[in-house]
């Protein structure tokens, strides 16, 4: 089971812009790794077009899960990982990045930002310690705090 | 250490389309469609005897041939070939397979030919080792251990590339029986080594059908054990001929050296792991397939006249229900248990899980499951 990309996007009005992102394509054949990298941003900023405020979403793509988070405010944390990973733990990761993402970086930030310009540096620490679901998510599993019916599944 | 192929559909640049990165060989796709006919047709040519190549030219174009189309049997057979007549070293095919095997992880030309190889390989191991045992030593037995080893890995290797590949578990299966003789320290060092790889694919049906291959092993293994150290007695006490005496010394020194093997907590571990991963990641038909397995396999081994009986479970990735279906009922065609493994407990975990989880798939298994027991256990 396996995390390939964690990142924070901003849904403005019309555009949706990446503000951070991190990826983990050492799984992929070597010469892949760049072209799957670029299918996932594509996908992600595509997938947080497509999804509206205050909504979550799995969205499956081939043979990887997409899960989505749009907050109210146009913050919107994308995971895409294999389908083994466990969907709750997923949400959980996004919950928590955009919040303290929220917190960090200013709100007047977000509809300008970029990669370059936004200064969050959490992401790829992230990633990494969720590869392994287990120990990262240990306390929240205690707690069933997400209502996981409004989760839509989304299969194509 | 690895090859891969290129996306790059036009040659744009007037280079060469062979790269190479940190160990790792690509080759730009345009390419292709010129270079595998070019080098097929040579080959096809040399095979109907229209054109000569020598050793070394065969060995390059098998090696370019089998790099970008692994299932090609006829290169294999070439180098069969020039293994066979002494011009090739086998172990440069164990090399060319691994690599083939990081972009086709599947091929099953590859690995037949894999075990061709090692099948030669030790052949020339045994030989040797029949005439001069004391003056070899432990060499030739390292030898096998090694390459054993190395064979684990290619399989893990190749097992993490494609989900479910049940061409590269059931090469290791071969590996176990032919080359490392199911011995008890391999068996019980595999169920421990693969332990964190099943964890982390916890639908790779493949993977643990593995693990109740090496746990019927392990059952089978103490049932003939007890015999085999019996005939020993009788033999030793006789006295035969060199060769037989070897033949059963050598068996005789297996036996001592195994210990012995604690199947019960085996069972109870592997029950527990499975419970552990239906747990933390609800609605993976896989785990609840191993639970059942692994729940027959102690009953099959409390029974004392016979060893396990096979079960032929196929691969199951997709949890569509109708597949499901036929999984149960292939379940429960089978014979009814007679012992049991704390059935109490499963039942309280069955409720548990039926209670407290949300996935609907995960609640179907557990039913299912429930079903199951109740049948069989009474």
């Amino acid at each position: 089971m396996r995390l390939y990309s964690l990142s924070v996007l901003y849904k403005g009005d019309p555009k949706v812009h990446l503000l951070k992102a991190a990826y983990d394509v050492s799984t992929f054949n070597f010469f892949q790794r760049a072209s799957v990298q670029e299918f996932m941003t594509f996908t992600s900023q595509l997938i947080v077009e497509r999804s509206e405020l205050s909504s979550r979403a799995s969205v499956k793509e081939q043979e990887y899960l997409c899960h989505v988070y749009v907050r109210n405010d146009g913050l919107a944390g994308v995971v895409i990982a294999d389908n083994e990973y466990p969907q709750r733990v997923c949400f959980t990761l996004l919950d928590k990045v955009l919040d303290e993402f929220s917190r960090q970086v200013s709100k007047m930030d977000w509809p300008s930002g970029s990669p370059a310009t936004i200064g969050y540096a959490a992401l790829d620490g992230y990633l990494s310690k969720y590869q392994n679901p287990r120990e990262a998510d240990a306390m929240t599993r205690v707690q069933a705090e997400l209502d996981e019916t409004k989760i839509i599944l989304v299969r194509r | 250490d690895e090859i891969g192929l290129i996306p790059c559909p036009e040659a744009r640049y007037n280079r060469s389309p062979i790269v190479l990165v940190e160990n790792k060989l690509g080759v730009e796709s345009w390419c292709v469609k010129f270079l595998l006919p070019y080098v097929h047709n040579k080959l096809l040519l040399y095979r109907q005897r229209k054109q000569w190549l020598n050793k070394d030219e065969l060995i390059d174009i098998t090696c370019t041939l089998l790099m970008l189309n692994p299932d090609f049997t006829t290169a294999w057979n070439v180098r069969k070939e020039l293994i066979l007549s002494g011009t090739l070293n086998p172990l440069k095919d164990l090399h060319l397979g691994k690599l083939a095997l990081t972009k086709f992880p599947k091929s099953p030309e590859t690995w037949i030919h894999r075990r061709w190889v090692l099948q030669q390989l030790v052949q020339e191991n045994s030989l040797p080792s029949l005439v001069t045992k004391g003056n070899l030593g432990a060499a030739p037995l390292e030898r096998i251990h090694r390459l054993v080893q190395e064979e684990m890995d290619v399989c893990s290797g190749a097992a993490g590339r494609y989900p479910s590949n049940y061409n590269a578990w059931s090469h290791r299966i071969w590996v176990l029986q032919h080359l490392g003789k199911l011995s008890v320290k391999v068996l019980l060092d595999e169920l421990s080594s693969t332990k964190y790889w099943v964890s982390v694919h916890v639908s790779d049906h493949s993977g643990f059908h593995y693990r109740q291959f090496l746990l019927k092993s392990l059952i089978g293994r103490t049932v003939t054990e007890n015999n085999v150290l019996v005939q020993n007695q009788m033999v030793n006490q006789q006295n035969l001929s060199i060769q037989k005496e070897e033949q059963s010394a050598g068996t005789g020194a297996t036996c001592a050296e195994e210990q012995n093997v604690d199947l019960p907590h085996c069972l109870e571990e592997e029950l527990k792991l499975c419970t552990e991963l239906i747990d933390i990641y609800p609605g993976h038909e896989t785990l609840w397939c191993h639970s059942d397995e692994t729940l027959n396999d102690s009953h099959n081994n409390s029974a004392t006249s016979h060893m396990a009986q096979a079960m032929d479970v196929d691969g199951l990735n997709e949890s569509s229900s109708k597949q499901g279906y036929t999984q149960e009922t292939k379940r429960l065609k089978r014979a009814p248990m007679q012992d049991s493994l704390g059935p109490e407990v499963e039942y309280q975990f069955i409720d548990k899980v039926l209670s407290t989880c949300r996935d609907a798939d995960q609640a179907r298994f557990a039913t299912a499951y429930r079903k199951w027991l109740v049948t069989f256990l009474g």
